[in-house]
């Protein structure tokens, strides 16, 4: 445990990793200010904005030896002995002039600027810039640059060139540049390879003023509208960490949240665009019972798609041979339970999209009306080939992000896992009655034939986001909501669970499986996603590290998965003996 | 004899009753321009002749003003106690008018308005139930009333700002009957009649008001008055601003408009009063002297000019009500109840005895004296005020420390000394 | 609080002398206000036969107007500040890229809901362009709450009706020379 002098204090920091001085300033509670150093990316030490008094301390005489010139902390290893001084004079005098000199050309139009209320750059100026503005109010505008994923704003830029380090270290790219020398430096792309590529969207997030802008969320909203959540980004079974960033319901964009074992500070585009469908309109947004009648023939139907989505009216409305009636929550739970209870032959099929909590919550509950029923997982939607990058950060085929989490659900209440195919035989033999789905496909999942099985089951209740070729042939089909609207956790495909609260409610008529299973499994109060997880961690061994809760970087269920095979070798042993 | 008697009654209750409310719808408008005045506004002048676009000054404003009581929502809360909420503004109302019956609004009419045949010789004696001799004692009795009234709302509202407005108005009605009756029981002792038509004539007869004869039961009478009436700076049962609108917070329509005209009435009353006790009722020297033996038999320009006079005086009265209302802030409670208890019953006391004594030996000190005993009696009147003011002053009784106790409220056993 | 604080420092009371305590000076004195004002001038304006006077339209605060620039477009550039700024939230705007080749930003749409809004001129004071300003109209009324929304066009046809009136800020300090270097 190294000591170190911050501001005349003393300091144990962790030893065993290399820490800057940035970084150990930070643990000791001391903000120095950086525009150039990121943690996951090399250092340059361009900016000049962290330079601090720097000094060491003989470990036999105490004494303090300075060093006479101003150093940048960002390339100094804090180790035993280092001193460092941050609130002196002269580092708020260079402070103040670095500030001076990164504002002399940048223009004046943090109005207009998105990066306006999270900009280093303001922030700074007001904690260390002069009061006064010495050079001329030119320029007013930024000229604006289209350089391929993102939109650059030339003069906005003050050229800490993370960018540039970016995309030659993360992305591997290298389309960035610094063009130019003097004060005539730019970023820029070399024509006709313009920034492309899978992680581009980092570069804004990095971008430390408005220089680099999402095109997606360019001039949506002022940043200091929105309300930030934690979330897991569902785009694939990497399962990011992310912030969800939102307005009275609305997400505006999502961020990249640090988290050193699944993420670190990136995520792909896909995730971070991957958003628009939570806000479509025509996500299923009522609960509706079909009454089939004699002669049905679903496909003279399919147009009527656009009825089962958000903007169909209210009411009774026969529709040629079907008449779908949309349904009130209040009585629907009792309603199914009692058509799930006169059915025999239960079946299930669990997407991957589920949380762990509800797949958890269904098989109990199908379990517990038919100890026999059938559960399958859902159909896993692979996209592709794993997207790896230089320094690790991979974008997986598989684009689900609980299949590891409903699997295992599923392990605990069958023994092994019945294949979605398996299951679509038992249905066509009819050895199925009832069938309900849990869907949440973000697309289409199941096609004409396939959903054509399905016409031979009495009861068929369909849970979605969309609807569906099934949806049509459902007897009841119930909304649920998108992944930032519950409270839930995730398994990614290294087995690290993660727990996130709900971000922004569901559109009106919605209701989260997880609630819906709740009432329906007769438990009492409000949904408590955290005390069906302790549940089901007491219940099935590979949840159990969940059991006293979830850390905010997630918890890694494999080595527990391996201490627990310990664990039943040992008690089969026990057997025999 | 009976028809002519009991047609005479009904007449003089009919005026009485239509003058009154009008007089009220008045005096609404008049608070309203005095209001507005004082505060350098114009006040109500919009409303004039109903469906036209004549403005009169405004003089329509309290026709307005009832139709739009009467067409209001009559609502009753669901958790009011039905029988009493709706008995209240009514036994205010009631005891209200009921006072008028004794209350002279002029002195009499001319003998033989009617033909000799019908056989009423007698004047007209100008109020509602003439000659009854315990006149004082059922204004008294019948004022007390509105005390019910007003505690009866405030309980049967089931409100706790009406219950304590209630309650407020409760003590003070009660606390300030006091100081109203010893000011009453000075002019009664001095004139030896509870008739008010007898304390008039009196007066009228000796010229010599009240006021000046007994200046500080004067004083007692007329802040017991304000206090009465629950005007500004007594107005505690109301208190908008502590208590929403005290005792008829819950009430509406035509329900709040029986407290609030029983109000004026009171106002009304306690004016005619003051006018009537002190200020000589309907005589002005050199203007209203009648002939006879009594003075009292009029010829009509007398007749006339003594309602004018008795209305002027209680007219200004009113005016000094609704003046007094903008020029003086509303006591504390406890200032009020220091009022009330130390300073207007010592000197409604103070000022009994010194009529006692002068009844009983008046005539020997001015004789003693070799002045004239009325001036005497006045000047005695004035001094006694003076001294009692003087004493009031000097004991100032209505200064209260009301900062929390300190020694009270600490758990510290060592702090001892209460310092101010 | 504890009534023995040590912080609480406990105040005498201003003595009244012999006149203030007798009441009657006191109660002369209010009398005496009271009746001068009684018999005094009234200030009293009789809207609508009199208008009220307007002393400087330029500070009053009456229904905004959405200035137009030297082109006859809409001269906000959305950046929020006035929306942020209101207390009553009164103020939506959704932005967008402008059209025009020499402006970054601009208000697709820009409502204000004249009913909502509590006439502070906060987003006056906010706006970094000057674009927004209160008039000094101050008897606007509607038949419905719709029609008092306030749109884009509406607010700048305010402006065309009181430009000659009442100059924006930009051109009052151009006038005076100086402060122009602001725009």
């Amino acid at each position: 445990m190294p000591t170190i002098i911050i501001d005349n204090r003393e300091f144990e920091i962790p030893g065993g990793v290399k820490l800057n001085c940035i970084q150990a300033a930070k643990l000791a509670g001391v903000e120095i200010p950086h525009y150039c150093w990121h943690p996951g990316l090399s250092v340059v030490g361009s900016c000049r904005m962290c330079l601090v008094e720097v000094g060491s301390k003989d470990a036999k005489t105490g004494k303090i030896a300075m060093q006479p010139k101003l150093v940048p902390a960002c390339n100094q290893t804090a180790v035993e002995g280092t001193v460092i001084v941050t609130n002196s004079e002269k580092v708020a005098r260079t402070r103040a002039m670095v500030e001076e000199d990164l504002l002399l050309r940048h223009p004046i139009d943090c109005p207009i600027c998105d990066k306006a209320g999270e900009c280093s750059l303001q922030d700074y100026h007001f904690a260390h810039g002069q009061d006064q503005r010495r050079a001329d109010l030119q320029p007013f505008t930024s000229r604006r640059r289209d350089i391929g994923d993102v939109s650059l704003f030339v003069d906005r830029c003050i050229l800490c060139s993370r960018c540039v380090r970016f995309a030659k270290e993360i992305s591997g790219t290298s389309e960035l540049m610094v063009a130019g020398r003097g004060t005539h430096e730019e970023i820029d792309v070399v024509e006709n390879h313009p920034l492309h590529n899978n992680l581009s969207g980092n570069v804004v997030d990095l971008c430390p003023v408005g220089a680099l802008a999402d095109k997606d969320f360019l001039y949506r909203q002022r940043v200091w509208f929105l309300r930030r959540h934690k979330g897991i980004c569902t785009g694939c079974a990497t399962g990011c960490s992310i912030w969800i960033e939102e307005n009275q319901d609305r997400i505006h964009r999502l961020k990249p949240r640090e988290n050193p074992h699944v993420n670190q500070w990136w995520m792909c585009n896909e995730g971070r665009y991957g958003y628009p469908h939570v806000h479509s309109d025509k996500r299923i947004v009522h609960p509706i019972r079909h009454q089939r009648a004699e002669g049905f023939n679903p496909s003279a139907e399919c147009e009527t798609n656009a009825a089962f989505s958000g903007n169909s009216s209210r009411g009774d409305k026969p529709l040629g041979s079907l008449s779908h009636e949309i349904l009130d929550w209040t009585d629907l739970p009792t309603e199914l339970n009692q058509v799930l209870r006169s059915s025999k032959h239960l079946g299930a099929i669990l997407s991957p999209f589920l949380a762990v909590e509800e797949a958890y919550l269904l098989c109990k509950m199908l379990r517990g009306i038919d100890k026999n029923a059938m559960l399958a997982l859902g159909p896993i939607p692979v996209v592709g080939e794993d997207e790896h990058f230089p320094k690790g950060f991979t974008v997986r085929a598989e684009k689900c992000p609980n299949r590891r989490g409903v699997e295992n659900v599923l392990t605990h209440f069958t023994g092994k896992i019945v294949p979605y195919g398996n299951f679509l035989k038992s249905v066509e033999k009819g050895e199925i009655r009832g069938v309900w789905v849990a869907g949440g496909y973000k697309n289409d999942w199941i096609d004409e034939p396939t959903a054509k099985t399905f016409e031979s089951v009495e009861l068929l209740i369909v849970q979605d986001l969309f609807p569906s070729p099934l949806s049509e042939r459902a007897s009841f089909l119930l909304p649920v909501a998108a992944f930032v609207e519950i409270d839930g956790s995730y398994v990614n495909h290294a087995d690290r669970l993660q727990t996130v609260p709900q971000a922004i409610r569901p559109p009106l008529g919605v209701r989260s499986a997880g609630s819906l299973l709740w009432e329906m499994s007769g438990r009492k109060g409000l949904y408590d996603a955290q005390a069906v997880l302790r549940e089901a961690a007491h219940e099935i061994l590979y949840f159990s590290a969940a059991a006293g809760g979830v850390p905010e970087a997630g918890i890694d269920l494999k080595s527990n998965l391996l201490a627990g095979m310990g664990k039943i070798e040992d008690s089969s042993k026990i057997q025999q003996a | 004899m009976l028809l002519p008697l009991t047609l005479e009654a009904l007449l003089k209750i009919a005026l009485l009753i239509a003058g009154l409310m009008t007089a009220a719808a008045y005096f609404v408008l008049l608070e309203r321009w005095i209001a507005a005045w004082v505060q350098d506004r114009l006040g109500p002048n919009r409303v004039g002749v109903p469906l036209t676009k004549i403005r009169l000054f405004g003089l329509g404003q309290p026709i307005a003003d009832g139709v739009k009581f009467l067409f209001k929502a009559e609502f009753t809360p669901g958790h009011v106690d039905k029988f009493i909420y709706f008995l209240a503004p009514m036994s205010i109302f009631a005891a209200a008018i009921l006072v008028f019956a004794v209350i002279p609004f002029g002195s009499a009419l001319p003998p033989n308005i009617f033909p000799a045949s019908w056989g009423v010789g007698e004047p007209i004696q100008l109020v509602a139930a003439p000659g009854i001799d315990v006149g004082m004692i059922y204004v008294f009795a019948v004022g007390s009333i509105a005390v019910y009234g007003v505690v009866l709302g405030g309980w049967a509202s089931n409100n706790k700002y009406s219950f304590l407005g209630g309650l407020r108005s409760g003590a003070q009605l009660i606390s300030y009957e006091l100081p109203l009756g010893l000011g009453i029981l000075g002019v009664v002792l001095a004139s030896g009649s509870l008739r008010l038509e007898t304390i008039i004539s009196q007066q009228a007869q000796s010229g010599a008001w009240n006021c000046f004869l007994q200046p500080l039961g004067f004083l007692v009478f007329a802040v017991a008055s304000f206090a009465e009436a629950g005007r500004l700076p007594f107005d505690l049962p109301e208190a908008e601003q502590e208590l929403v609108g005290g005792y008829h917070t819950e009430y509406s329509g035509i329900k709040l408009m029986m407290y609030l005209v029983a109000e004026f009435l009171h106002m009304i009353t306690a004016s005619f009063l003051i006018a009537i006790l002190f200020l000589g009722g309907w005589h002005f020297w050199g203007l209203t002297d009648g002939g006879g033996p009594d003075g009292n038999t009029v010829t009509w320009v007398v007749a006339v000019l003594r309602i004018i006079v008795l209305l002027a005086k209680v007219m200004a009265m009113i005016l000094f009500f609704m003046v007094v209302r903008w020029s003086w802030p509303r006591f504390r409670y406890d200032q009020l109840m220091d009022i009330g208890w130390k300073v207007m019953i010592p000197w409604g006391l103070a000022n009994l005895i010194a009529v006692a004594v002068w009844v009983e030996y008046g005539d020997r000190i001015a004789h003693s004296l070799g002045l004239p005993p009325l001036l005497c009696m006045g000047l005695c009147g004035f001094v006694i005020l003076l001294l009692g003011w003087y004493v009031a002053t000097k004991a100032d009784p209505t200064l209260n420390d009301n900062r929390p106790r300190r020694r009270l409220i600490s758990p510290d056993r060592h702090v001892e000394k209460i310092e101010v | 609080m504890n009534a023995n604080d040590k912080r609480i420092r406990w105040v005498k009371e201003p003595a009244l002398g012999m006149a203030g305590k007798s009441y009657l000076l006191l109660f002369v004195q209010g009398l005496a206000t009271t009746l001068k004002h009684l018999v005094s001038r009234k200030k009293t304006v009789q809207s609508p036969e009199e208008r009220h006077e307007i002393p400087d339209p330029i500070i009053y605060r009456g229904v905004h107007r959405l200035n137009r620039d030297e082109q006859g477009r809409v001269k906000c550039v959305a950046c929020f500040l006035c929306a942020t700024a209101c207390p009553a939230h009164c103020i939506d705007i959704v932005a967008a890229e402008s059209p025009w080749p020499d402006r970054e930003k601009y208000p697709q749409s820009f409502t204000i809901d004249e009913l909502r809004c509590i006439y502070c001129g906060l987003c006056e004071e906010a706006c970094p362009v000057d674009a927004i300003e209160l008039t000094s109209l101050y008897d606007l009324s509607g038949k419905s709450r719709e029609e008092m929304i306030f749109d884009k066009q509406k607010l700048l046809s305010i402006y065309d009706q009181t430009k000659d009136a009442e100059p924006t800020r930009t051109e009052r300090l151009k006038g005076e020379g100086g402060g122009g270097k602001a725009e």
